[in-house]
Order: structure tokens, then sequence, then C-alpha cells
């Protein structure tokens, strides 16, 4: 199974290549609540504009509440409701699932990655222990000689 | 992927629900107004199991905004039509028009006036092929040209391209007869759309897109995973022998446990009395093997320790029409 770091497609050293291929919103005509109403007469657009990577739908739907729907790039897709929440709190909340990669909201094990993890190669228990191969030197039989 | 899925999720949910039933004896539980526990695990299992049909079936579809969100999410500029051609495949063509003739149209209307996209994929694939082969060369200047087909063959190869393309949502985005789109038309469509940008946009920005999405999938891939190369040690001898040093001859340095289930060797190649190499093994001749293979990697300059690609840099002096001309 990929780990978490390598889920993200690689990319070298392009960008903000965003995640979010499509964002929707489904509005049921009978719950539609004032702050919803106000977001997409006033920001949807200026959304769509600043960002012409993500394709935005608005579509009126039989449904319970208003949601936002982000799909994502890697296939995953995550849904919000926005009943309950005023103009500039979803504002906020479409600019986070736009920032966001399409990876699994999960507890990250380690805040540190390396691809490179050893340099001068890495340890294990015969590193830096005398090899098996008989070294022999001249020197050293002088100076002990009881020893062979 | 779906059938683990398959058992998680409503398993989660019936496990709640049991343990629900049994804890709402010792504390009055309010009245829940939304479906039961067993129903929603009934309806996601149901969810599960249903197939799986294409982005562009689903609601919520404009295949135009989407290809310029695509060509915008990139960051690059694409004549529309071209990209709209790269992601015709030849298989959607024929079953449209078998579609249409069944539904009973007449001969004009069932031709269908699509151009297919195996022109632009034989374009970008050459050009894919020429711009990895030309960095591989400028980067790893002591690697055969066996060794650099083979990494280009891996990085032009089927499941790799294939998931880069499923990553950027070129299958959402393919026209094709089957769904799930099959990895051979995904890597062509992948290779049309680079053909598209090639011209669209020219030389210089295909090569930065294709050193941007292609090389960095060579991060974690040591040298002989990607080559496959079944005698290390005559190929060593031979390299040795192009640079005019001795035969290596091979040395056991260390060893550990000979006589139990988990032995451990360690092999070094010495030339000129001097270590080129050591690698271990569970027998002495998988040692030796692996310590030929070190040394490969180290003559060749593709160990784990090499300096990292450099992409700040774009790529000169890649000439693009020789690669054209050539196909």
């Amino acid at each position: 199974a990929p780990t978490p770091c390598t889920q993200i497609l690689h990319s070298g050293s392009r960008i903000s290549l965003s995640e979010l291929p499509g964002a929707t919103w489904g509005e049921h005509t009978c719950t539609l609540t004032p702050s919803v109403r106000g977001y997409i007469e006033e920001k949807v657009l200026d959304f769509a504009k600043q960002n012409p990577g993500i394709v935005v739908y608005v579509t009126p739907q039989k449904c319970r509440s208003p949601t936002v729907v982000a799909e994502y790039l890697n296939g995953a897709v995550r849904e919000e409701i926005i009943a309950d929440r005023t103009v500039a709190e979803i504002t906020q909340l479409v600019q986070k699932l736009a920032n966001q990669s399409g990876l699994e909201i999960i507890r990250i094990r380690k805040p540190f990655h390396t691809d490179n993890p050893s340099i001068q190669g890495q340890w294990h228990p015969f590193t830096n222990k005398p090899s098996a191969l008989p070294i022999r030197s001249l020197r050293r039989l002088e100076q002990q000689p009881n020893k062979v | 992927m779906a059938t683990g899925l398959l058992l998680r999720a409503p398993r989660r949910l019936l496990a709640a629900a049991g343990g629900a039933g049994r804890a709402a004896l010792s504390l009055q539980h309010q009245q829940r107004r939304n479906k039961k526990l067993w129903l929603r695990a009934y309806l996601e299992q149901e969810r599960l199991r249903a197939p799986v049909t294409r982005r562009s079936e689903k609601p919520n579809w404009d295949y135009h905004a989407e290809i310029q969100a695509f060509s915008h999410r990139l960051h690059e500029t694409f004549s529309l039509d071209l990209l709209k051609t790269a992601f015709v495949n030849s298989c959607y063509i024929k079953s449209e028009e078998a579609r249409r003739q069944e539904l009973g149209l007449d001969k004009e209307a069932v031709a269908l006036n699509l151009q297919d996209n195996h022109k632009l994929s034989e374009q970008g694939l050459s050009l894919s092929r020429s711009y990895l082969t030309q960095c591989f060369e400028d980067a790893y200047p002591k690697m055969p040209s066996e060794g650099i087909r083979a990494l280009v063959d891996f990085l032009t190869s089927q499941e790799l391209v294939s998931y880069v393309a499923r990553n950027l949502a070129i299958q959402d985005l393919t026209l094709c007869a089957e769904f799930p789109v099959p990895p051979s038309v995904l890597q062509q469509t992948f290779f049309a759309v680079i053909g598209a940008l090639f011209e669209s946009s020219g030389p210089q920005k295909t090569g930065i897109f294709i050193r941007d999405f292609l090389i960095p999938q060579l991060i974690g891939k040591d040298l002989f995973e990607i080559w496959d190369v079944t005698n290390p040690m005559g190929l060593l001898v031979e390299e040795l022998a192009k640079r005019n040093m001795s035969a290596p001859e091979p040395r056991l340095t260390r060893q550990s446990g000979a006589s139990t289930v988990l032995p451990l060797y360690f092999v070094g190649l010495y030339c000129d009395k001097k270590l080129i190499a050591e690698g271990p093994g569970e027998t002495v001749l998988a040692a030796e093997e692996e310590a030929a293979r070190v040394a490969l990697r180290k003559l060749y300059g593709y160990t784990e320790n090499r300096q990292p690609w450099d992409y700040s840099k774009p790529r000169e002096g890649w000439r693009a029409e020789k690669a054209i001309s050539s196909t």
C-alpha cells in the first residue's frame, strides 16, 4: 500500500498544483438559507474567477439541506453542510476545501519526511567493526612477539 | 480497495448499532429521528456495491468547462481544439458510430467528425522519450545506454503513466469505450496531451511538463528495481575492463550466524587490493552478487546518496525538432 506521503502525485517545482477539479453546491429551493443565498449572489463568482482551475457547479436540487461537495483529483469526495453558517464562514470553508489536497484527514504520524534518509550509508551492526580478513603487519608482530 | 471498504464502513455502523442497543438499557437515550443504524449500514453497503460509473455520467458535468479548468490547473495554455482531440480515442469513435447505427440514423449522421489522438500520442511519446534520454545522459554520464533505456522505459511504462494520468483527472476527461479506462488507453491519452501541449506552447514548456510529472516518480526507487540485470558480476567485469581496472577479487569480509537459519555474509570486491564495494547476503553467492550490484551503482553514480534532481533550471539544448523528424 502506498505510504501517505506518496499518495499525492509528486510533482517537481510546479507551483501550487491545485488538487480540486470540481466543487458543487446543491441546495433545495425550500431550505435555501439567507446566508447561502447571499454567498451565491455575492461570493461564488469571485471564488470561481480567482480559481480558474476549479469548476464550480451551482445546482438547485431536492435535498434536505444545502451542501458543498468538493471532488479532488485523487478521487476523494468531501461533503459539508453549509446550512447554519454565515457568508464569511462559507467563504472560509470553501477556501479551505480548495487549498486541501484530497488526502484522507487522519493523524499524521510524524511531521517530517525525507527522500534521502542516509548520506553516508545507514548504520548496521557491522559498520565500523574491523573486518574478518586477517590483515598482517610485520610491525605488530615485532612489537608483540608472543601474539601470533 | 472497494471490497475492503465494503466490509469496514458497514461493519463499523453495525458494531455501533449493537453497542448502542445494549447501552440503551442502562442509559436512557433520547429519541433520534434519523435513519436507523442498521439501515445506514445497509445503504452504505449498497452504495459501495453499485457499479463504478464515469464521472461524465454523474450529475454536474460540463465538458468544455472541465477542459478549460484542466489547462488552468496545470498552469499551461493549450489550444482547446487540440486538447479535445487529444482526449478522443479510436475505441470511442467506433463505439459511438456503432451505437448511432443501432439507433437507425443515416450514414451521414453516423459519421462523427472527430479526429483520433493517435498522431498526437505518437508525437508525445517520441518527445518524452527523447527528452528523458537527454536528461539522464546529462545527469548520469557514466551510465551505459541500456541503463538509460531501462530508466526511460520505466518512466514511460503503462502502470506509471496511467497512475500519473489518473491523479491528474485525465481518466474523467478521456472519451473511451470502456470504464474504468484501461492503462494502455490512459498512456496513449497522456502522451497525446503532451503532444497537444507541444503544438500549443512549444518545446520548452513541454520539457518542463515532462520533467515535473515523470521524473519525481523515480524518488525512492533503486536502479536495479527498474533495470533488470541478470548477471551483475559479468557486467561489472566488462565495466572495469572498459575503465582499465583489473578484475574484481571477491573476499569474505564479515560473517555471522553461519550455522543458523539466518546466516549473514558480507563479501567485499577488491580491485588491485583496494575495496570497491561490499555487499551482504544470506549465502556467499548471494552476497557476491549483491556486492557486484553495489559496485555497479557506485560506478554509474546512481547511489542512494546521490545529488537529488535539480528542478530549478529548465533544460537547455534539447533539440525537439530532432525527435519529431526521427518519427
